[in-house]
């Protein structure tokens, strides 16, 4: 009804009303952005570590209990044919591989370095390392030439960067790795350098190797595997897919246990805790600064208008009334100024993402790339704690101003 | 009779000490009168006026607005009865700068919920009562001192009043625009059949008095009763 006197009171007091917008704008700016980075960044993190373990994993409980001896945990062919029945019939699954891993020593006739072997299904959709492949490397050219696993492929082997520097190879070069079968004896085999990979990540590219599992299966002599490593048509189903296939594993008397890509990521959930905390500083520091800066324009931007108050009460305004056309103008000072900042970041957001600035995180290799995700999704929590904080700010003037004493506010000059 | 107070007095407190600022006051107006009270700074005529505008509290007695008695309305109860029974005209005026003079005048309709068209008709008859129609779209700040007392007497008068108080209505303005400013109020007072309650300490305002109060040491004293011949003014 009275929306208008609001409005045209926003806009009397031009330069302190920009002064309590320029604050709103740049607090929701500033949220918008940090929460574009973490966005950006734990979704690559996500992404990155889903296809390091896909979407889920199944296996013994004694391998997530790391009961390792004598290799009790693998899963035996008997078991391995009901668990694929399953995951076949599925709804959500998209692939699934096997996955067998063992420590051993590669050995080039210069040097011999432990290495950590993933055996796993070359060409496999739930889990595919070939597309780590480097064809790419300006410094080490003779790496471009490599090529991911094949079906077909027995002998042959991915290995990472820093390896293929620290054991001077390169695709087609071959080397000896030697491991403990189950039985513990040791076996050593012939391996040939498909392709060199890229993990960005200088220690996991000094160990790991990557091989076809039927050649795992041979060097340790098992026909077990140690995994299932699980493609989920949605990551957000993950959990949901999971927990139904749990529980078929459990009605067909399986000793298997799931867990979610998550469970597994313990890196991804200390930096989601890491980001989750410096995100929520970051709001309280915002929302306490908007909250205290806009309290006192307001007070001040109020206090001027004590007689008006007195005048629109003597004429018959009750103080609910009051109560909501000041409200009413915060309110719109937080909408406008929310509003106004998300644009802002928005637009600061755009520029910074086309400067196109990357960092090289500790333990990378390369640097990756710093941008911001401007969603709509993403603008939403800056608006709504600028917006909340302004009103919260509002509440102790505009009550001061609606418990105004009528006598008192027509007194005043 | 439209306003009666009955032993009414009021005592401000300053620290330990009581200061009465009127004491035990008797007073009546009825439908159409036009009354001034007058009295030196200090003597309590703008208490009286703001306890029978129902904007302060008394201490003791009672204001009696068409015989309902305000002492035990609740403040929404007050606003209430202010905004239906009562019209102010302040000595600065008290418009509302970020408002048209039209929309000053309607603001009160609007706390009533008259409809627009309602509204259109009550706003622009009274600027047209007071001279200034053709000034409605202007702000506060681009009218004279006499046109923005006008533009406040038609928001005094657009609710249908039964009673305008006026607190020195003519102190900021020259003499000559507040004579005219009084004329309106005189005439008004006639074509609406509205009490107006006017307090100053200026003697030309006395003259469009048909009945004078004198207030001195928050006591009134009836001075006279006249009919004055305003439109001479």
């Amino acid at each position: 009804m009275l929306w208008h006197i609001p409005l045209r009171n926003l806009f009397r007091n031009r330069r302190r009303t920009l002064l309590g917008l320029a604050i709103i704008a740049l607090g929701t700016a500033m949220v918008y952005a940090v929460l574009g980075y973490v966005d950006f960044t734990m979704y690559n993190i996500r992404l990155g570590t889903v296809k390091q373990y896909g979407n889920f994993q199944i296996a013994s409980p004694l391998l997530w209990d790391e009961k390792t001896e004598k290799f009790a945990y693998l899963i035996q062919p008997d078991t391995l044919a009901k668990v694929e029945q399953i995951l076949s019939k599925e709804p959500g699954v998209v692939a699934y591989t096997k996955q067998l891993n063992f420590s051993g020593l590669a050995t080039t006739p210069n040097k011999t370095k432990v290495v950590r072997a993933t055996a796993l299904e070359p060409n496999n959709r739930a889990l595919d390392y070939n597309d780590l492949v480097v064809t790419d490397d300006k410094e080490h050219k003779e790496w471009n030439v490599g090529k991911g696993l094949d079906p077909a492929d027995q002998g042959k082997v991915l290995i990472g960067r820093t390896l293929a520097k620290e054991l001077q190879l390169k695709p087609g070069d071959f080397f000896s790795v030697t491991a403990t079968t189950v039985d513990g004896a040791y076996n050593v085999g012939p391996l040939r350098v498909a392709g060199v990979f890229r993990l960005n990540n200088e220690v996991a590219e000094g160990q790991l190797i990557f091989v076809p599992i039927a050649y795992g299966k041979t060097l340790m002599n098992t026909e077990g595997v140690a995994k299932i490593i699980v493609k989920v048509n949605n990551l957000d189903d993950s959990v949901r897919v999971a927990s139904s296939v749990q529980e078929k594993l459990r009605a067909a008397g399986l000793e298997l246990e799931i867990r979610t890509w998550e469970q597994l990521a313990e890196f991804y959930r200390q930096i989601k805790g890491f980001f989750g905390a410096l995100f929520g500083f970051l709001m309280l520091s915002v929302s306490v600064l908007v909250f205290f800066i806009v309290m006192q324009v307001l007070t001040l931007a109020f206090l001027e208008r004590t007689r008006e108050v007195g005048t629109i009460r003597a004429i018959g305004t009750k103080r609910s009334q009051v109560f909501s056309m000041f409200f009413m103008e915060s309110v719109m000072l937080g909408v406008f100024g929310s509003f106004t900042g998300l644009v802002l970041g928005w637009l600061l957001g755009q520029g910074f993402n086309a400067l196109g600035i990357g960092w090289t995180p500790p333990g990378a290799i390369a640097p990756v790339p710093v941008r911001l995700s401007l969603t709509l999704g993403n603008a939403w929590l800056p608006f709504i704690v600028s917006a909340i904080a302004t009103l919260l700010s509002s509440l102790y003037p505009v009550t001061r101003t609606a418990r105004i004493t009528i006598v008192d506010a027509l007194r005043t000059a | 009779m439209i306003l009666e107070t009955q032993r009414l007095s009021k005592v401000y407190s300053v620290g330990q000490e009581k200061i009465p600022a009127l004491r035990g006051v008797d007073f009546h107006a009825s439908a159409g009168d036009f009354i001034v009270i007058n009295g030196p700074s200090g003597s309590g005529k703008s208490t009286f006026l703001n306890l029978i505008a129902c904007v302060d509290r008394h201490s003791e007695g009672e204001v009696l607005i068409e015989g309902q008695a305000t002492s035990k309305l609740s403040e929404n109860q007050l606003a209430e009865l202010r905004k239906r029974k009562i019209g102010l005209v302040f000595q600065s005026f008290n418009l509302i700068p970020v408002l048209s003079a039209y929309e000053n005048v309607e603001y009160p309709l609007l706390l009533l919920g008259v409809n627009s068209s309602e509204r259109q008709r009550r706003v622009m008859g009274l600027l047209e009562e007071v001279g200034i129609k053709d000034l409605a779209k202007r702000r506060p700040d681009e009218l004279s001192g006499g046109q923005r007392q006008r533009v406040a007497i038609a928001r005094s008068l657009v609710t249908e009043p039964k009673l305008v108080l006026a607190d020195e209505p003519t102190a900021n303005l020259d003499s000559e625009t507040g004579k005219q400013v009084m004329s309106i109020m005189r005439r008004l007072n006639e074509d609406h059949k509205v009490a107006f309650l006017v307090v100053t300490h200026d003697p030309v305002v006395t003259q469009y008095a048909e009945r004078t109060v004198k207030i001195r040491d928050g006591q009134l004293t009836e001075e006279n009763s006249h009919v004055v011949a305003y439109s001479a003014a």
